[in-house]
């Protein structure tokens, strides 16, 4: 029973890495970039105004995301898109199941933050 | 766009789903919250999602509508009707995704007091039994399938 608990917050968590990396301009449009062909940190960061550290730091948002995958050769970091995360199949239970979970998690702070709030 | 109402999908394509929890309130602090557009709107919707808009009309046959606004924007609204009203313990309605479902759902909420708590419990009937990637969908999931898609083109464009 505690595996399954741990699996189903895993799933979560990794679907708000997904949702992060994707909200982000910049990001969007490294990732389009990588999906006409891979290319290192170097070439990635020559369209954009912006040091070579602060790519790197997006790139690892997306790392994180696991939407990119980057292999470091000596001093040079290759990076390619993985889209498997983008394809995990999911059923409609196993959604719901997150989406009630999550519910009943906001409607318990929401009455329970205001109760406090009204005893002050 | 003419609506009637989707039919549930049949026995063998469905399935049900059971999430409770316990809760620091009354059941008719709940209920209220469940039931009060002007309270629904300050909780319900996944994290990173907003609640933009409720309404409820609390008889047996009447509808009610939440929206919800995903991360790129788009409004994904909840409709259905209620079929059972019987304050503060339990809610019956019908739930589908417009636009998106093809049956109609069932949703039933429960309050059971426990001392000076309430067992939430939520039973979800007639979810569809197939993959989310098999129906037209918006969503989440619609959102991370689309960029897929988009990606894959581009790679082989």
């Amino acid at each position: 029973m505690r595996s399954s608990v741990k699996s189903k917050n895993q799933s979560d968590d990794r679907l708000d890495l997904v949702f992060r990396a994707l909200g982000d301009r910049t990001r969007r449009a490294l990732l389009a970039r990588l999906a006409e062909k891979p290319a290192m940190v170097t070439e990635l960061a020559e369209p954009f105004a912006m040091s070579l550290p602060a790519v790197s730091r997006h790139i690892r948002v997306l790392e994180r995301a696991r939407l990119v995958v980057r292999k470091v050769d000596g001093r040079v970091h290759h990076c390619s898109l993985d889209l498997a995360p983008l394809k995990t199949a999911e059923s409609w239970l196993a959604h719901y199941r997150k989406f009630w979970e999550g519910q009943l998690e906001a409607l318990a702070r929401y009455v329970e933050d205001d109760d406090q709030k009204r005893q002050r | 766009m003419t609506e009637s109402a989707p039919e549930p999908a049949p026995e063998s394509q469905m399935e049900t789903l059971v999430v409770r929890r316990t809760i620091r309130a009354t059941p008719e602090r709940l209920f209220a919250a469940w039931t009060e557009p002007e309270q629904l709107r300050q909780w319900w919707g996944p994290e990173g999602v907003m609640c933009v808009g409720a309404e409820v009309d609390l008889r047996p046959g009447g509808r009610y509508r939440i929206g919800n606004q995903l991360p790129d924007k788009n409004i994904l609204w909840i409709v259905g009707e209620f079929e059972v009203i019987e304050p503060p313990r339990r809610l019956t309605y019908t739930w589908r995704l417009e636009g998106i479902s093809e049956t109609a759902e069932r949703v039933t909420v429960r309050f059971d007091a426990q001392g000076e708590a309430t067992d939430v419990i939520v039973t979800h009937e007639r979810i569809p039994n197939r993959d989310l990637r098999d129906q037209h969908q918006h969503g989440w999931q619609g959102c991370l399938d689309g960029l897929a898609g988009y990606l894959q083109a581009s790679r082989s464009g």
